[in-house]
């Protein structure tokens, strides 16, 4: 009965470099935590419920963010690097899962860039998954989660085991402060490569070719109020929606 | 190579199929009630299967059961949208299954002989992306409005549901607050400046029949609306055929929430912010002038 957690392993937009011609360049080395990482991250230290919580990453991810959070190892493939297929590196890190003694419960950011990436990683791993999930905790033998979806609250059971994917709901309210984060720097990390997984090593899945989108821009109407709100009573007039 | 196939569990999820290969006909796997599976009896769908889910269980269980019974026909091309968290499991444990690439955001998809050629957003929608992958293919696709004819001549095959090891124990549905059939939305964010300025942004609403919403730091951080009230990922999300956004800076988390709206408006002071680039229209102003002279212009008709 171990808990796992995946982290660092959805790229966001935020990160990327986006030149004039719609070229994309993302972090090589470190890419930042997504998004739902730290909701995730608290969602799998309430599961571990005291217990080992094995962090799980790639060659992008930072291993101490986690450790500060709770991790108590943090196993990493570090050859392996986020791509645009999520089924890819659902694959690598059900490798890395696979590695873990016992592990029945696998946390994950469902991160709103990578909506495969949680879906697959069960797939791989050939468990359920509850996706879109706000919290968790462990009950008797299972899980329980809640989530909400459009204007319905859901508590749903699982038996093990399964993979959860936590949405977050805000920005991390209490980050770890920096005696935490120094002694996170103790904690220790088992780096792997993927062929020590029996692991293809394929690049990540890139785009051929990329351009700016096509989308035409907003019509603004600046300089006097009164004008400005003029053309925009007509503008909307014309689009039938006033 | 092997069949086509769309994956329902979602009413909008019949849309998508205007993103697959147009002459192929596809195959329709649906996890839902009835008439969810009716609504995927249109033109282009030769076989609706389908999986009524037990009561009390999430058609995400029967995700396993679908993948089986789809990767059966060694798929080519499996499409669904990310708007249910089932069709997103049907597609993980395919991909898993048949080893093919799992792609998001999909807006197209182009035969090319031993490769099919994808296209969609990356970086966020920031940029147009194409990729070149082997077949078989599984693409999470961008929603679409069209709503295919339908065809009462589809076949509807049941297929048997297994048991789960995920129920659903509890659920309760949030009293609606008005927003989710709004035809107009006024939304307005941390450029106002106090909570009885809301009465200005009221003002404009009520003239122009809009419901009030906001971004989320207002009803969560502030509290000057109630949390029912923000829009966004982690909040309602709405289709209102005008949106107006008063003092916004455009956060994705907010826009997520007004992505089916047909006419955005974006009123800000800043020309560059990220609410302009997904307005159809924009003043650049400041509020505490624009919001007045508008509401004025409206009642003067
Ligand atoms: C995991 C996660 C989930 C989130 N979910 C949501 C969500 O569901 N919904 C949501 O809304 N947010 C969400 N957020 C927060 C989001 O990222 C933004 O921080 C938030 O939407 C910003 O709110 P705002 O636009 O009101 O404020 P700001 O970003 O501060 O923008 C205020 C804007 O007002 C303009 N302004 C200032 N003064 C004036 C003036 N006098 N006249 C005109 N314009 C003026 C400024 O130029 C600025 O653009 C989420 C964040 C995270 C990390």
């Amino acid at each position: 009965m171990t808990t796992v957690v995946a982290f660092n392993v959805a790229r966001e937009p935020a990160a990327a470099r986006i030149l004039a011609d719609g070229s994309v360049i993302w972090p090589t080395r470190k890419l930042p935590p997504a998004e739902d990482d730290h909701a995730a991250l608290s969602a799998a230290v309430v599961l571990a419920d005291g217990g080992e919580l094995v962090g799980v990453t790639l060659g992008q991810g930072d291993p101490v963010w986690a450790a500060a959070r709770g991790t108590t190892r943090v196993l990493r493939i570090s050859d392996v690097v986020v791509g645009d297929d999520d089924s890819a590196t659902a694959a690598a890190l059900a490798a890395a899962v696979a590695e873990v003694d016992g592990a029945d419960l696998v946390v994950l950011g469902d991160s709103e860039h990578h909506p495969g990436l949680a879906p697959a990683l069960a797939g791989h791993l050939g468990w359920p998954c509850v996706l879109a999930a706000a919290a968790a905790a462990r009950v008797g033998e299972g899980v329980e989660v809640t989530r909400r979806i459009g204007g319905v609250e859901e508590t749903i059971s699982a038996r093990l085991p399964v993979v959860i994917a936590i949405v977050a709901e805000g920005e991390e309210t209490s980050p770890p402060g920096m005696k935490t984060m120094l002694t996170a720097r103790r904690l220790p990390v088992h780096d792997l490569v993927a062929t020590d997984l029996a692991l293809e090593p394929v690049p990540p899945l890139e785009p051929v070719q990329t351009r700016p989108p096509s989308s035409a821009a907003a019509r603004l109407f600046d300089g006097d109020p009164q004008q400005a709100v003029g053309e925009l009573i007509k503008a909307l007039r014309s689009e039938g929606v006033l | 190579m092997g069949e086509d196939w769309l994956v329902v569990t979602d009413s909008q999820d019949v849309g998508a199929l205007s993103r697959l290969l147009p002459d192929a006909p596809v195959t329709a796997m649906v996890i839902g009630d009835r008439a969810l599976a009716e609504s995927a009896a249109v033109a282009g769908v030769a076989v609706v299967h389908w999986i009524e889910p037990d009561e009390g269980v999430p058609a995400e269980a029967y995700a396993g059961a679908a993948a089986a019974s789809i990767l059966a026909s060694s798929p080519r091309l499996v499409a669904a949208t990310a708007l249910g968290p089932a069709s997103r499991a049907v597609l993980g444990a395919l991909a898993a299954g048949c080893g093919a690439t799992l792609l998001s955001g999909v807006t197209a998809v182009r035969d090319a002989g031993d490769r099919v050629e994808v296209t969609g957003g990356a970086a966020g929608g920031d940029v147009v992306a194409t990729y070149a992958v082997p077949w078989p293919l599984c693409a999470l696709v961008v929603p679409s409005d069209d709503v295919p004819a339908p065809d009462p001549s589809v076949l509807v095959a049941p297929l048997a549901a297994t048991d789960s090891p995920v129920r659903v124990t509890a659920r309760r549905v949030s009293q609606p607050s008005g927003l989710a059939d709004a035809a107009r939305v006024v939304g307005v964010g941390r450029g106002l400046r106090s909570k009885a300025d809301l009465d200005l942004v009221r003002g404009l609403a009520d003239r122009l029949g809009a419901e009030l919403a906001c971004s989320m730091p207002l009803a969560d951080d502030l509290g000057w609306l109630p949390r029912d009230r923000f829009l966004g990922r982690s909040g309602q999300q709405i289709s209102p055929r005008l949106y107006l956004a008063v003092g916004l800076s455009g956060a994705p988390q907010h826009l997520q929430g007004v992505r089916g709206a047909k006419v955005i408006v974006g009123i800000n002071s800043d020309p560059g912010a990220g609410i302009f680039r997904a307005s159809d229209y924009g003043i650049v102003g400041d509020l505490y002038e624009i919001v007045p002279a508008l509401t004025e212009a409206l009642a003067r008709g």
